[in-house]
C-alpha cells in the first residue's frame, strides 16, 4: 500500500479522568522522538472525572501545528460520545475502537478496527484494567503508523519516570496490542510515521511552564495567585522551579509565594510588592482580570510596577472554562475605570513565553506600571517545540529608583511624579529608605504626590501618563513581519495564532493570493505596524474572538488614512484555530 | 527643654499634615496617639510603613508620621497590599488604619485572611458604626436598634470584629476608646512591640453623624458604658522592669516580642488574656448589656508570621542583588538539558 508519510491527524475520544492523558502523551512523544514534526492539543472539559475529552495529534512535515481540518484516524474509547464521534467522520477514516464497549460501529464506509482493550488489560492487571486499556490503543496506532519501538519505549519511560512497575506493565500492554493489531488488522492504514532527523536540541514544553521559567530568570520575588484554569499550571511551575533555582545564600528562598484568598487580594499583593521594591507577579485568566480591575487602575495612576499574566480562556463570564480564546485583549489593554492604558506583551511561541516572562519585570519597573503577559489556553496548556531557552540578553532593568541620599542629591527639584527627564517617567523612592516619603494614593495628586483636585494638575498628570506609556511603543518587542515582495494583502495577527499562520498563508496562496504577515507582540503597538499597513493595500486582522478586539484597538489609534485599509476576521468557537476556517474567512472578507 | 526619645528625636519628627476631618473627630485623637506611641517607643520613622484603605479613617495616615512612606490603597483591600509589601520587606513596621466600613463590610475577607496568615502588622480599626465620607450610612458594626440623628433604625445585628479575630486565633486582640488616651497609648505601644497580627478595635465617635447620646459609639455613651477589663501599663524594653514601681493590687505581666512588657492591673475578675473562651465571654457579656469591654482581650504569642512560614532568605527581598535575582547561565543550560533528556 502506498503511504502518506507524516501528514495526518489523530483524534482520541476518551472520558476525563480515565488515564488517557498518559497514553496520548506517549503517542505524541514517541512521534516527536522519531523526529516527526508533531503537535498535540488537549480538548478537555471543566470536570475531574467522567466528561468527554478529545486529544488531537497532528503530524505534519510542513510544520503545521493547527488542528487538522478533519480526522484521519479516530480512536474511540468513550461510550458517551460514541455515536456523535462516529457520525462526524469522513468516509475512509480509520477507526480504532475498544470492542469491550459492545457498542455498534456502523460505518461501513470507514476502516473499523476493533480490539478488546479492557479485557486484554485485565490480563495484566484486573485492578488497573480501566487505566491500562488506553495503552492498547497506543499499541494499535503504533502498529498502524509504524511507530518505532525504541521511541515508544523512551516515551513510556519519560511518562512514568522512576515507576519501574508502571513502565513494565505499560510496555507489556503496548506490545500485546501491537501483536494483536499486526495479527488481526493487517496493513490497512495509508498513513505512516517516518523517522526524520530530529534536531538534537529540541523538546516539547507547555507555554505556562515556559512563562514560569522566564519569571524565575526575571527575578520574580513574589508570586501571589489564586487557582483558575488555565493559569494554575503557570503558578505551580513557579512553585516547582523556584526552590531549585532561586535559593538565597543562606539557603532560604528569594521568592515569596502566597496563595491568595481571591484574585483581588492577589493583585493587591502584587501592588504592595512593587511598591516595596519587589518584582511581584500574579497569573490568572479573564475572570481574575475582571476582579483585579480596580487595583489595575491604582497601579496605573499611582505608578507602581507589577506583572499580571492572563492565560485567556473562553468568556464571557465563566464561559467555556477549559477552552481557548483571545477574548481579553481589549480588557487587558484598558482595564479599570477612567482613562487607562496598559502595556501588554503577547508571546506567540514558547520561546517568547520564556523571554517575555523575564522581560515583563524589566518593563514594569522601567515604566513603573502594570504589565500584562497575554497568553491563552492553547499556548499555555499544550506542548510546543523549542530548541531550548535563551539566557536573558540584557541585565535586569530596575528603572528609576533612588536608593541613596547621594542619588537623591544629584536630582534637582525631585518630586515623586515630576517628569524631570521629559520621558514621562518620574523617579521613585522605596518605603524603608526614608528618602522623600509620600503617602501613595489613588486619589488625584500633584507632582509631589500631595492630594490635589486642581483641574490643571489632574489634566497634566493624565497627559504625562499617556506620554509615558506611548513612549514604550518602540521599546516593547517589535512585530515579527514576514513580507512578500508583491503582496497587496497583509495579515495582522497575534499570540497563539502563530501556530496556524503558516498553514493559513499556504491555503491563501493556493487560492492565488500573496500574503504578508505581521505578528504584533506588544501593546501599545510598535511603529513598524503602521509601516506594514502603509505598504499593503488591504490588511486583515485575524484573531480568536467574536468582535475583533485588536481590530478595534487599531481603528482607534491608527492615523485616519490607514483605517480604511483594515478588515476584520474574528472567529471563536472555543477550539484552537483551524487554518482552513480562518483562510476561508480571510478570502471571504476580501471578496466582499 | 525639648523632650527627646531614645533615638534623640523630638516628637515633631513623628507628626503629619493638618487633618481635614471634622473638628472633634475621634480619629484625630487616634492619630495623636499613633504619633505619641511611635515616638515613645523610639521607632525610626523611616522604618514604618503607614497603610490604609478608603474612608475617613483611611485618610488619616496623611496626618501622622510624615517621615514614613505610606499607601492609601483601595476600599477594603489594605491587608493584601500590606501582605505584598511585607513579603518584600519584612523589616518594615506596618501600622495600618482602617474603618468599620473598610474592615467589616467590603474588606472583611482580606481582614480574615490577614489574621489567618498572622501578618506582622498593627491593624487599627477606627470604629464609629457609620460610613462618614459618604455621609452617614450604617456600617456592619453598628448595634441593632441604633438610631442615628437622622434615618431609619438599624435592624441587623452587629459584627464584632474582636470576637471574630479571637475566633480566628489572632495573636493580639484589643479594644479601646479614642477618648481613653492612656489606655489606647499603652495598648498601641504594646501592639507595636508585638510580632504578628495585632488588632486594636478603637471606638471612635463620629461627631457629625452618630454622636447622639443613644448611639453606642457616642462620646457620652462610651464614657458611661466602658467596661475596663484591666488597667494597662506599658513598660518599654529600654526601661528596666526592676526600676518600675510595683502596683499595690494584683497584676500580671505580658512579655512582648521586643522585650517590652504590658502590665495588666486587675480591676475586677481576673482575665487570662491567653484564654480565647474567656475573651469571647467578656465580649459577649458586655455586648449583652450594651457595654464595651476594653483592654487586651486576647494574646496568643509565638505563632509563625506570614513570612516565617515561607522559609525566605534572611535579606529582605528588596535588597537582593541582581545575581541573587537571576540564576546563572549554567543553571539554564542544565534546565534545557533536563528537558531534552526527559
Amino acid at each position: 500500500m502506498s503511504k502518506i508519510y507524516n501528514d495526518f491527524t489523530v483524534n482520541v475520544a476518551t472520558a476525563n479522568g480515565t488515564g488517557s492523558q498518559s497514553a496520548n502523551l506517549i503517542i505524541l512523544h514517541s512521534l516527536f522522538e522519531m523526529g516527526v514534526p508533531v503537535s498535540g492539543k488537549n480538548l478537555f472539559p471543566s470536570n475531574i472525572s467522567g466528561l468527554p475529552t478529545w486529544f488531537i495529534i497532528r503530524a505534519s512535515d510542513k510544520g503545521y501545528q493547527a488542528p487538522g481540518d478533519s480526522t484521519d484516524i479516530q480512536i474511540m474509547m468513550n461510550k458517551d460520545t460514541w455515536e456523535k464521534d462516529l457520525g462526524a467522520l469522513k468516509p475512509g477514516t480509520i477507526v480504532i475502537y475498544n470492542e469491550d464497549t459492545k457498542l455498534p460501529v456502523n460505518r461501513e464506509d470507514c476502516i473499523c478496527l476493533g480490539m478488546p482493550m479492557t479485557s486484554m488489560a485485565r490480563g495484566i492487571s484486573p485492578k488497573m484494567a480501566r487505566l491500562m486499556a488506553n495503552m492498547y490503543y497506543v499499541g494499535g496506532i503504533a502498529h498502524l503508523l509504524g511507530i518505532d519501538s525504541t521511541a515508544l519505549a523512551s516515551a513510556v519511560e519519560q511518562q512514568f519516570r522512576g515507576k519501574e512497575n508502571a513502565i513494565t506493565m505499560n510496555l507489556q500492554a503496548i506490545s500485546e496490542a501491537r501483536a494483536y493489531a499486526s495479527e488481526n488488522w493487517g496493513d490497512t492504514c495509508k498513513f505512516a510515521a517516518e523517522a526524520r532527523e530530529k534536531p538534537e536540541d529540541t523538546f516539547l514544553i507547555e507555554g505556562n511552564e515556559a512563562v514560569a521559567l522566564g519569571c524565575v530568570y526575571g527575578g520574580i520575588t513574589m508570586l501571589s495567585w489564586y487557582p483558575i484554569t488555565p493559569s494554575s499550571s503557570l503558578a505551580e511551575s513557579i512553585i516547582n522551579w523556584a526552590p531549585k533555582l532561586r535559593e538565597g545564600r543562606d539557603g532560604g528562598s528569594t521568592c515569596a509565594i502566597v496563595q491568595a484568598e481571591d484574585e483581588l487580594a492577589a493583585a493587591g499583593m502584587v501592588l504592595g510588592a512593587g511598591w516595596a521594591g519587589g518584582r511581584g507577579m500574579t497569573c490568572t485568566s479573564g475572570p481574575g482580570i475582571s476582579l483585579m480591575s480596580e487595583f489595575i487602575g491604582l497601579f496605573y495612576f499611582a505608578e507602581v510596577p507589577g506583572v499580571i499574566w492572563d492565560i485567556n480562556r473562553t468568556g464571557p463570564s465563566t464561559g467555556l472554562p477549559t477552552r481557548t480564546q483571545q477574548g481579553d485583549l481589549s480588557m487587558c489593554y484598558e482595564a479599570s475605570h477612567g482613562d487607562t492604558q496598559h502595556i501588554v506583551l503577547i508571546p506567540g511561541t514558547v520561546d517568547e513565553c520564556f523571554e517575555f516572562g523575564w522581560r515583563a519585570f524589566d518593563f514594569a519597573e522601567r515604566f513603573q506600571t502594570i504589565v500584562f503577559g497575554f497568553g491563552d489556553l492553547d499556548l499555555g496548556m499544550n506542548r510546543w517545540s523549542t530548541s531550548g531557552f535563551e539566557y536573558p540578553s540584557e541585565k535586569l532593568d530596575r528603572g528609576k529608583v533612588i536608593r541613596t541620599q547621594e542619588e537623591m542629591d544629584a536630582i534637582s527639584d525631585f518630586g515623586r511624579y515630576r517628569d524631570i527627564d521629559g520621558d514621562g517617567i518620574a523617579y521613585r523612592t522605596l518605603p524603608g529608605s526614608g528618602l522623600a516619603p509620600i503617602l501613595y494614593r489613588g486619589t488625584g495628586h500633584d507632582e509631589d504626590g500631595v492630594y490635589s483636585e486642581d483641574p490643571q494638575v489632574y489634566y497634566e498628570a493624565m497627559q504625562r501618563l499617556k506620554r509615558k506609556i506611548d513612549g514604550a511603543r518602540d521599546i516593547l518587542p517589535a512585530p515579527v513581519i514576514r513580507e512578500e515582495e508583491s503582496g497587496d494583502v497583509g495579515i495582522i495577527f497575534y499570540g497563539s495564532v502563530e501556530n496556524s499562520i503558516i498553514e493559513i498563508d499556504d491555503l491563501l496562496e493556493e487560492k492565488g493570493m500573496s500574503v504578508s504577515t505581521c505578528r504584533i507582540r506588544a501593546l501599545p503597538y510598535h511603529s513598524d505596524v503602521e509601516g506594514f499597513i502603509e505598504r499593503h493595500d488591504r490588511v486583515v486582522v485575524v484573531e480568536v474572538n467574536r468582535d475583533g478586539q485588536l481590530y478595534g484597538i487599531l481603528r482607534k489609534e491608527l492615523p485616519t488614512h490607514l483605517i480604511a485599509k483594515l478588515f476584520s476576521v474574528a472567529y471563536s468557537d472555543g477550539l484552537p484555530p483551524k487554518a482552513r476556517e480562518y483562510a476561508n474567512r480571510v478570502a471571504d472578507v476580501l471578496e466582499h | 527643654m525639648v523632650k527627646l526619645n531614645v533615638l534623640n528625636l523630638e516628637k515633631s519628627e513623628y507628626k503629619g499634615g493638618k487633618s481635614s476631618l471634622c473638628p472633634g473627630c475621634g480619629h484625630d485623637q487616634i492619630s495623636n496617639v499613633i504619633i505619641q506611641a511611635a515616638w515613645e517607643n523610639g521607632i525610626k520613622p523611616e522604618g514604618i510603613a503607614k497603610m490604609s484603605g478608603i474612608g475617613c479613617s483611611s485618610k488619616t495616615p496623611a496626618y501622622f508620621l510624615a517621615k514614613s512612606h505610606g499607601f492609601n490603597t483601595v476600599h477594603g483591600r489594605m491587608p493584601s497590599v500590606t501582605t505584598g509589601a511585607n513579603m518584600i520587606n519584612k523589616d518594615l513596621a506596618f501600622i495600618a488604619v482602617s474603618g468599620d466600613g473598610d474592615t467589616a463590610s467590603i474588606g472583611i475577607g482580606q481582614f480574615i485572611h490577614a489574621i489567618r496568615r498572622n501578618l506582622d502588622m498593627v491593624y487599627i480599626i477606627e470604629n464609629n458604626g457609620v460610613y462618614g465620607l459618604t455621609k452617614g450610612q450604617y456600617s456592619a458594626t453598628v448595634e441593632k436598634g441604633s438610631k442615628k440623628k437622622k434615618g431609619a433604625v438599624n435592624e441587623q445585628p452587629p459584627i464584632d470584629l474582636c470576637a471574630m479575630a479571637v475566633n480566628l486565633g489572632c495573636s493580639f486582640v484589643a479594644r479601646s476608646f479614642s477618648g481613653s488616651k492612656k489606655q489606647l497609648t499603652a495598648l498601641l505601644r504594646a501592639a507595636m512591640s508585638h510580632r504578628g497580627m495585632a488588632i486594636i478595635d478603637v471606638i471612635s465617635p463620629c461627631v457629625t453623624f452618630s454622636n447622639n447620646d443613644e448611639s453606642y459609639r457616642s462620646y457620652n455613651y462610651v464614657k458611661s458604658n466602658d467596661e475596663v477589663l484591666h488597667i494597662v501599663d506599658y513598660i518599654p524594653h529600654f526601661s528596666p522592669l526592676s526600676e518600675v514601681e510595683v502596683p499595690e493590687g494584683e497584676f500580671s505581666d505580658i512579655s512582648l516580642f521586643d522585650g517590652s512588657t504590658l502590665r495588666l492591673e486587675t480591676v475586677s475578675d481576673e482575665h487570662d488574656p491567653e484564654d480565647a473562651v474567656a475573651a469571647l465571654k467578656a465580649i459577649h457579656e458586655a455586648a449583652k448589656d450594651g457595654r464595651h469591654v476594653t483592654g487586651l482581650l486576647y494574646y496568643n504569642p509565638g505563632q509563625l508570621t506570614a513570612t516565617d512560614t515561607l522559609g525566605l532568605t534572611e535579606t529582605p527581598l528588596m535588597d537582593l542583588s541582581d545575581e541573587e535575582l537571576r540564576p546563572n547561565i549554567e543553571s539554564l543550560q542544565k534546565v534545557n538539558a533536563g528537558f531534552r533528556a526527559r
